[in-house]
């Protein structure tokens, strides 16, 4: 349990600034998701099981305090923790959360997530509404990666424990 | 045997952990409607809501110029359209009281501060300041000076949480202001919409539309937005219609929720999810 508390205390303050802060920059309501690139930071820097783990205790803390669904942001959460669990080689760990990869993966990673919590919190389907899932993934996964650039920028260069 | 099932384990685990916990996920969306959840929710979001309210403290006093600015010319524009209402008015009670008419509908308004929101394509919902202490309680609506925001869904002692149009679990019963026809409105993932209206329904680009006295949740008039256009209009027998929501969601910093208590009678109604006491 104990790796888990640092990357939760770090969940909360953004998550202060996700429903506070981060709203004042959305556009068209669409917002980054900082939760996200925390999760796949996390998750490139141990391994995949503990990204999924992460995912899951995000995604459920996130589902309990927002009022949203319970259980959707938990299933997105989940599997966007196994997707970016296979970006955490021990030998390109550092080459991905120091490069330009790293908002590559936050992009498949936030694509993936936004489209899952799009298709669980919905209560029906269509050809349109599939297409709407696939720019409401599209669309906030592009925006989380665009932030996941700047805070690539002001990483410190000692890392994160 | 024991090897065979290690090395299963072994070349697999991310698999089996990941079904594991998508299952566990699944279970969970079973149990939204569940009380302990619901008590859960209002403790974690109460908790939480204090800090956010800290938070939104200090950005408000940064807004506040811009929004100075915004209110005087509100405020020009509602001296203006309040002495056209103080004529109206006058000429209404005199027409009243020609009818023998009474009017004795009041709103009370509770006002409540926004402290948090939670922007999701599907899932948008805010946080008020203001809970079970002040008389909130949930099915009531939200509006702001534009209109209906949205329904209060949750509450704890000292705050509460509400879905907002754009949130894909709250269909209302709406009207066109003009042509009186009803029908159900919900989110769709992009816009706000009127869906199965009849092609033969007379619903035009530009009117005003507003809740239904049918509306079990809200039945009275409060402004929802204008009808933008008409969609599948050269397929089936349905339109669907855009609206455009007065409220400006993202802009919203303060709101009132308007302390209405259905009747008994209405409230026992089985489609009445909100069954308040």
């Amino acid at each position: 349990m104990r790796p888990y508390i640092l990357p939760i205390i770090y969940f909360f303050i953004i998550l202060l600034l996700q429903n506070t802060v981060i709203n004042l920059i959305s556009i068209n309501y669409i917002v980054p998701d900082l939760i996200l690139i925390l999760l796949v930071f996390y998750t490139i820097k141990n391994n995949q099981i503990y990204g999924m783990v992460l995912g899951f205790i995000f995604g459920f803390l996130f589902d309990i305090i927002t009022g949203s669904l319970l259980g959707s942001s938990v299933i997105s959460k989940t599997i966007a923790g196994f997707t970016a669990g296979y970006f955490s080689n021990e030998n390109k760990r550092e080459t991905y959360l120091n490069s330009y990869a790293f908002p590559l993966i936050v992009l498949l990673c936030g694509i993936i997530d936004s489209f899952v919590h799009a298709f669980f919190s919905s209560s029906n389907l269509n050809s349109d509404y599939m297409l709407n899932m696939l720019q409401q993934g599209i669309f906030p996964g592009m925006y989380t990666a665009a932030i996941s650039v700047i805070v690539l920028l002001f990483r410190p260069k000692r890392s994160i424990r | 045997m024991f090897r065979f099932f290690s090395n299963i384990w072994d070349n697999y685990k991310e698999y089996f952990i990941l079904v594991f916990l998508l299952i566990v996920g699944l279970i969970l969306l079973s149990f939204n409607q569940k009380p302990g959840v619901k008590t859960a929710r209002a403790v974690a979001f109460g908790t939480f809501a204090s800090l956010s309210s800290m938070v939104t403290d200090v950005i408000s006093v940064a807004q506040i110029k811009s929004d100075n600015t915004r209110l005087r010319e509100k405020n020009a524009e509602l001296m203006l359209q309040m002495n056209k209402l103080r004529e109206f008015g006058i000429i209404n009670e005199e027409l009243k009281g020609l009818l023998k008419l009474k009017d004795t509908i009041k709103y009370p308004l509770i006002p409540a501060k926004i402290v948090s929101k939670s922007f999701s394509t599907s899932q948008n919902t805010i946080t008020l300041l203001g809970g079970n202490s002040i008389g909130i309680k949930p099915g009531m609506p939200v509006i702001n000076d534009q209109g209906l925001l949205g329904l209060i869904y949750s509450t704890s002692d000292d705050f509460s949480i509400a879905r907002t149009l754009r949130n894909r679990d709250l269909k209302l019963t709406v009207k066109d202001e003009r042509s009186r026809i009803d029908g159900i409105m919900k989110w769709n993932g992009e816009d706000l919409v009127m869906v199965d209206v009849p092609k033969t329904f007379d619903i035009k680009p530009g009117d005003r539309i507003i809740t239904s006295e049918l509306s079990s949740l809200i039945s009275i008039p409060v402004p929802i937005g204008i009808v933008m256009e008409l969609r599948k209009v050269d397929i089936g027998i349905f339109n669907e219609v855009r609206i455009k929501p007065f409220v400006n969601f993202s802009g919203a910093d303060n709101a009132f929720v308007i302390g209405i208590v259905e009747s008994k009678q209405k409230n026992q109604l089985e489609l009445n999810f909100f069954n308040r006491k």
